[in-house]
């Protein structure tokens, strides 16, 4: 086999892709069928474009914070705020465009673009600063944050769910020449952000700066590494990706509301850790993070696909993060034991 | 066999599987199949009729009743029509406007032929149910309004008349004078807002009544009840609450916390959960929505439209009941006929022998 193909199908996202081919190959067998109404076929009720990129779709979201939030756990920290600065970019961004009124399309577009990336960065900066200048846990400070930015996302928008101009809509719904419903912006973005984050996190130093400060802080900084800016940078990845997430959400469904993206924090930790990123630091990656978005998304659709009872989503999803985890370590540990066993010079 | 081997292999399994399914559903469909969702298609040709639900919440009792509508409404309407129905339950576990669009999409996608939605964000749901209707399917609202949307119908109550007869029964109640506070629960939902709308401004037609807050919460009856509790403390004046949702009525706790004598509660809905709250006259007025009937009209608008072609009205009005100590036993009965199971046995024999 040649040592490209090698490396991608022995690279952790590889696994978790499998799984993902593998649910979907189950969803598909067990899915059923409906007629189109458009085509008059009898069509997979999983296996359509319009499922697949609606569950891309779907995923989108939350996985474009995911890569953020993988860089915040890569060093170590965590951010709990991810969700809020979604609710706050979105809500100031509508609030906004609202205030400046008419605008051209490409105006509309990039001011809406400026006011949530600014907003996220802003509330990156206050996480960073926070958390490097202050003596707490990554943990409480963005607990806290938390709070307060879902605060001021309530207090700015009087509670009001505030439509976007339809330009906002027209852009996060561009076919970009599909047809049949299919609106690809969203899933695109998502791949986008994963392939810049895994480019910045592997292939540059500054990358390989955070895997250091979350593999061995003590030993990073004896190395003369700069921590405070690289726990700044890394928060200010993170308020970014959930502003764009907000430019994202807000732009594809049409409005932003204070309760925007309330709970997804947990379903962004979760998608990073789904994806093989450590709480202790050191580990993760920005592909895998997506796929853990998209692997959440796809559980989520297979108890209503396959017409499971709805209830049971929670525990479903609950019992799967441990599992994939607890695979994932397991995976891990058979590695590095193999890694020990072979012989120097031997595999990687 | 290689670690990446074995994994070349799984990966190309699951394709060819996976590719051999979709392939093998490709099949023409009957003719008569095609377009069945569609406003106008003929409604002999139909055979099978799937409507997807899509409540604000899976945790709250009131649109629990409403799927026991819908699906009681659908195994009629198979019996009058020959025509198969099947509700398919979609309803977020949270209120979450995004995912109830996202619901939408996927009711689409798996073929479902009418949308029926009580919706938690009109904003965030109006392009998911205009891209619906553009594919075919005939969306109905319910409770609460997308009114901007292409829905063909809503049904439900005129919430700030909602709002007004709440606040009107409460003045009623506390001998037209006092402090209120009013429980609005999600701030975001249109319909709420309106009722909060229709009690302020019956409040503001009454001197006697003065408003000391509006207070929001999460819609689940533990946090509801909480708020209440927080609030009584933080302003003992309260004399009166004004509720546009029943949601701390769903627990027993304010039976113990507060003094029917001190205070008195006007709320909208009556589920058998809160009947007590009648019986004890802490809350000696409650409004009822038939939330049954949110599903069984809902099914039954959806079939009259899509299997008998029949003209239906754009607003369907629901009206309130009301319901206190005088009919207490006639509408637990009422209750148990739509399928409650929890309605104490003692209210189900009050007044019956006086029929």
């Amino acid at each position: 086999m040649r040592p490209i193909v090698r490396r991608i199908l022995t690279s952790p996202p590889a696994g978790l892709a499998m799984v993902i081919l593998l649910l979907g190959g189950i969803l598909t067998l067990f899915a059923g069928a409906h007629v189109d109404r458009r085509t008059g076929l009898e069509v997979n009720n999983f296996l359509n474009s319009n499922t697949l990129v609606q569950t891309a779709t779907d995923a989108s979201f939350f996985a474009v914070m995911a890569v953020g939030a993988t860089f915040v756990i890569i060093s170590g920290g965590i951010d709990l705020s991810v969700g809020s600065v979604y609710a706050l970019a979105g809500v100031a961004m509508a609030l906004a465009l609202r205030a400046l009124g008419p605008m051209s399309s490409g105006g509309t577009v990039g001011a809406g673009l400026a006011v949530s990336l600014g907003v996220g960065l802003v509330c990156g900066l206050l996480n960073g600063t926070m958390v490097v200048g202050l003596p707490v846990h990554p943990f409480v400070i963005t607990l806290g944050t938390m709070w307060i930015l879902r605060g001021l996302a309530f207090v700015i928008s009087r509670a009001e769910s505030i439509l976007v101009p339809p330009a906002l809509t027209g852009v996060a719904k561009a076919s970009l020449g599909l047809t049949g419903s299919l609106y690809p912006v969203p899933m695109l973005v998502m791949l986008a952000a994963a392939v810049l984050g895994a480019l910045y996190l592997e292939r540059t130093v500054m990358g390989r700066h955070i895997f250091a400060l979350g593999g061995n802080a003590e030993a990073s900084r004896f190395a003369g590494l700069r921590l405070g800016r690289i726990q700044m940078g890394v928060y200010l990845v993170s308020g970014l990706t959930a502003g764009l997430a907000a430019f994202l959400g807000a732009s594809f469904y049409g409005s932003a509301s204070c309760g925007d993206a309330a709970g997804y924090e947990l379903y962004v930790i979760a998608s990073a850790v789904v994806g093989g990123a450590s709480l202790t630091g050191g580990k993760g990656s920005a592909v895998s993070a997506m796929l853990g978005a998209l692997l959440i998304v796809l559980i989520r659709q297979s108890i209503r696909t396959l017409r499971l009872d709805q209830n049971y989503e929670w525990i479903v999803i609950g019992c799967a993060i441990i599992i994939a985890v607890v695979l994932d370590q397991g995976s891990a540990r058979v590695a590095a034991r193999r890694l020990e066993a072979a012989p120097a010079g031997g595999t990687r | 066999m290689s670690c990446a081997r074995v994994r070349a292999l799984a990966a190309t399994t699951v394709l060819a599987a996976v590719l051999a399914a979709c392939g093998s559903r490709q099949a023409p469909a009957p003719a008569g199949a095609a377009s069945p969702g569609a406003a106008g298609s003929s409604p002999a040709a139909r055979k099978r009729l799937k409507v997807a639900l899509i409540a604000k919440s899976s945790t709250n009792p009131v649109f629990l009743s409403a799927r026991v509508g819908a699906e009681a409404a659908a195994r009629e309407a198979a019996k009058r029509t020959g025509v198969e129905v099947e509700v398919a339950w979609l309803t977020p576990p949270q209120e979450d406007g995004q995912v109830q669009a996202q619901r939408i999409a996927q009711a689409v996608n798996e073929g479902a032929d009418a949308v029926v939605i009580s919706c938690s964000d009109a904003g965030k749901v109006t392009g998911a149910i205009d891209d619906a209707v553009a594919r075919g399917l005939a969306v109905m609202t319910f409770d609460s309004d997308a009114p901007q949307s292409k829905r063909f119908a809503f049904y439900g109550v005129d919430d700030v008349k909602t709002g007004h007869a709440v606040m009107s029964e409460l003045a009623a109640q506390m001998g037209g004078k006092g402090k209120v506070a009013v429980l609005c629960g999600n701030q975001n939902a249109p319909n709420l807002q309106k009722r909060v709308q229709g009690v302020k401004e019956e409040a503001g037609s009454r001197p006697g009544i003065s408003i000391v807050g509006v207070f929001p919460h999460i819609e689940t009856p533990q946090d509801a009840a909480a708020e209440v509790i927080r609030v009584n403390n933080a302003y003992p004046e309260i004399q009166g609450w004004a509720m546009v949702g029943g949601w701390p009525l769903f627990t027993r706790t304010l039976l113990d916390e507060i003094d029917p004598r001190r205070m008195k509660i006007v709320a909208v809905d009556a589920l058998p959960v809160e009947l007590p709250y009648i019986e004890k006259g802490l809350a000696p007025v409650l409004l009822a929505q038939p939330t049954y009937l949110w599903g069984e009209v809902s099914v039954n608008t959806v079939v009259d439209k899509i299997v008998l072609g029949k003209q239906v009205p754009e607003r369907i009005p629901m009206e309130l009941v009301r319901v206190s100590k005088d009919n207490l036993g006639d509408w637990a009965r009422q209750l148990k006929g739509w399928g409650f199971t929890d309605v104490p046995d003692r209210y189900l024999h009050m007044g019956e022998r006086a029929k």
